[in-house]
């Protein structure tokens, strides 16, 4: 069940991403409507973090193509942040806070420039708005997952995009903090802002998104909440094994090359 | 003495170019070490450090002598091709990063020292003093060598501070330079280049056997001190420049003493101090917090004695009891009776101690936040009364009073713990 979209914010064109011999992303097409909170869902290894990483050109694609409010993603760069995963960071590099959410001033600013008064401004009213405020100057490390959480959304924020991209924001994070990011989520979404985020909760997801994408190797499902949370659905994300994409999976790892790459 | 005022009163010019020259060449070091070390990467600046050897043999047969240019180079070029090496191989083959590393220090300092013999055998008067750049001579630095050691010690710290915030980002967060636009790659490549070069402006100094010491020891000494990328560089910068002035001092004074080993002496030294006496991290001082803070359990303990000696009817205990119900910690329960007896929690009369009622209000407090902890783990964890003393005993001596607020809301100001023993308020009369 793929709904597809006109005039979509973000299409997603056949892509198919491999890292080195296997691939890890199937033909994946799809398009998102703007304005909406959307997670993507899927079991572990289904390929939920590199969807996101090849949206940012993290990772180069095998085949395929992403447009992005219909431009290459160089164009629309400044109109777009991203939340890396909380452990893909050392957390005991020696910044505050504020150092960090600063980070998210980084884009606009450009080389060489130093962050001044207008940049802490910008830092202090997102950390502001994630309730942070009592922790600007704190040593990042002595932060709880929560917080650690909280503040990678602050710096996205300091990023005044119009796209974010949050890699599992709701990891390792307590049923307050959770409740609190969702809220500050759906602000963003009332604005106006297209929110995507990586999942693993299906239960929560259902009264979270407002549209959902099924990932599992291949695109299983994309489409509105009500629309394509169904049993059958969630089976094919979830429970049923994909003997056969495995094999063919294994069948190019036996090869040299990888006959998926242009 | 007199050594000591002529050299560090630089009457003689060149004394004062090396200690210039010393002084450029920590800071450049310390300052590309510290980011290294903080990205993970002290192993590379070693091999790179091992790897300029052969570039620096290479260079004084291409030149015929000493040329400070020819050697440069040469040492740079073998460098990067070291790092390069390094890069290439972990790409496109299934080693690990150590293994590739040990192999590609080993190879290029093994050929380094090869091409080193084959000079030395040739007869070539010049090669005299060649050797030093193995353990490093500050000395001999002749002053046409400083301007280019300097001027290239002074273009690292100048392009450090232009690209502070991309080296910053380099280490914490790649990914997310590359997601705001930044280009990483070629940030890592100028990141790498300055690496080189700061062991390349460290060779004749302090050789290059020892130079990975300078670039990493004092960033891993700096940080048990900070906690802030500025004053971790800062700190990391003073360490380095005392060390190095220290060796070249001491190579003056002794011609005979490369300056490399002492210059790694004397950070050795910092750093050990900075492990043993920084505040907070330092061995000292956690061990200093550690102490007080079993002091203040044996003070909590005698009071949570005395306080049960009044729940059976007993107003005062005899030293003896209290020896007795704590055997073989006399020595500590001295001290602690002493301590009490200051902070004027309890009295003692002849040989009989009691609580002042301050004492009598902690002794509450410590035995209801013992027995709130117990009660809790029973009605919310499901923990047995006879498994919940245990823990309750350790954390009845860090439990705040803001927690303390929270179990009293929580468990609903209860009147017994889970062994039915009354839980002590301040209104209650003993």
């Amino acid at each position: 069940m793929i709904t597809q979209i006109d005039n979509p914010i973000l299409e997603i064109h056949d892509l198919i991403v491999s890292y080195d011999q296997s691939p890890v992303l199937w033909n994946v097409d799809l398009s998102l409507p703007s304005g909406k909170l959307i997670g993507i869902l899927g079991p572990n290894g289904a390929g939920k973090s590199t969807l996101i990483k090849a949206i940012m050109g993290l990772v180069t694609p095998s085949g395929g193509y992403v447009k992005i409010f219909d431009k290459t993603l160089e164009q629309v760069r400044s109109k777009i942040s991203y939340v890396p995963q909380r452990e893909s960071v050392d957390w005991n590099f020696p910044a505050s806070v504020l150092d960090v959410v600063m980070m998210g001033t980084y884009g606009k600013l450009g080389l060489f420039k130093r962050p001044g008064k207008k940049e802490k401004e910008i830092a202090l009213s997102c950390l502001d708005q994630v309730g942070m405020m009592s922790f600007v100057n704190r040593q990042i490390s002595e932060l709880s997952g929560g917080q650690q959480q909280r503040v990678f959304i602050a710096r996205a924020l300091a990023q005044e995009a119009d796209l974010y991209l949050m890699d599992e924001p709701f990891a390792g994070v307590d049923m307050s903090t959770e409740t609190a990011i969702f809220n500050l989520l759906k602000e963003m979404t009332a604005k106006g802002k297209t929110v995507i985020v990586v999942h693993h909760d299906i239960h929560s997801a259902m009264n979270y998104f407002d549209w959902i994408i099924m990932l599992n190797l291949h695109l299983v499902a994309s489409g509105p909440t009500d629309e394509v949370i169904s049993e059958e659905l969630l089976r094919k994300t979830y429970g049923g094994k994909l003997n056969l994409l495995t094999k063919v999976t294994d069948l190019i790892k036996q090869k040299d090359f990888n006959p998926l790459k242009n | 003495m007199e050594d000591f005022l002529y050299f560090f009163t630089f009457q003689d010019s060149s004394i004062a170019f090396v200690v210039i020259g010393i002084t450029l060449l920590g800071l450049g070091s310390a300052y590309v070490g510290t980011y290294s070390f903080l990205d993970k990467k002290a192993l590379l600046g070693d091999a790179i450090s091992h790897a300029v050897l052969p570039g620096i043999c290479l260079g004084f047969i291409l030149a015929g002598e000493k040329n400070p240019i020819y050697i440069v180079s040469g040492a740079f070029l073998s460098g990067a091709l070291a790092t390069f090496l390094t890069s290439w191989i972990r790409s496109n083959t299934k080693l690990s990063e150590d293994a590739i590393i040990a192999s590609i220090l080993s190879i290029f300092f093994g050929f380094g020292v090869v091409l080193l013999t084959v000079i030395q055998k040739s007869g070539n008067p010049e090669m005299a003093g060649l050797n030093q750049f193995i353990f490093g001579n500050a000395i001999a630095i002749l002053e046409e060598d400083l301007y280019i050691y300097g001027g290239l010690a002074v273009l690292i710290i100048i392009t450090l501070t232009l690209f502070q915030k991309e080296f910053s980002m380099l280490v914490f967060n790649p990914d997310f330079g590359r997601a705001v636009g930044y280009p990483m790659g070629l940030i890592r490549l100028i990141f790498n280049v300055l690496m080189i070069l700061a062991v390349v402006i460290g060779i004749q100094a302090i050789g290059v056997v020892l130079m990975a010491a300078l670039l990493i020891t004092p960033g891993a000494a700096a940080r048990f001190w900070t906690d802030r990328l500025h004053k971790l560089l800062i700190i990391a910068g003073l360490f380095s420049v005392i060390s190095g002035i220290i060796g070249t001092y001491i190579s003056f004074v002794l011609p005979q003493m490369p300056t490399g080993p002492w210059v790694v002496v004397c950070l050795s030294l910092l750093a050990l101090i900075s492990f043993l006496f920084a505040p907070k991290k330092g061995v000292l001082s956690r061990t200093i917090a550690r102490q007080s803070y079993l002091k203040k359990t044996n003070r909590d303990h005698l009071l949570k004695a005395l306080h049960h000696g009044l729940e059976n009817g007993k107003k005062y205990l005899s030293i003896e009891e209290i020896y007795e119900s704590f055997p073989y910690q006399i020595s500590k329960i001295k001290q602690s009776i002493d301590d009490l007896i200051k902070s004027g929690l309890i009295t003692k009369n002849q040989k009989l101690i009691i609580l002042t009622d301050e004492g009598k209000s902690e002794a509450k407090r410590i035995v209801r936040l013992h027995r709130l902890w117990e009660l809790y783990l029973n009605e919310y964890m499901n923990i047995a009364p006879d498994h919940v003393h245990d823990t309750a005993e350790k954390l009845e001596h860090i439990l705040t009073p803001e927690v303390e607020a929270l179990l009293e809301k929580r468990l609903n100001f209860p009147k017994l713990d889970p062994h039915q023993e009354n839980i002590p308020r301040d209104y209650d009369d003993l």
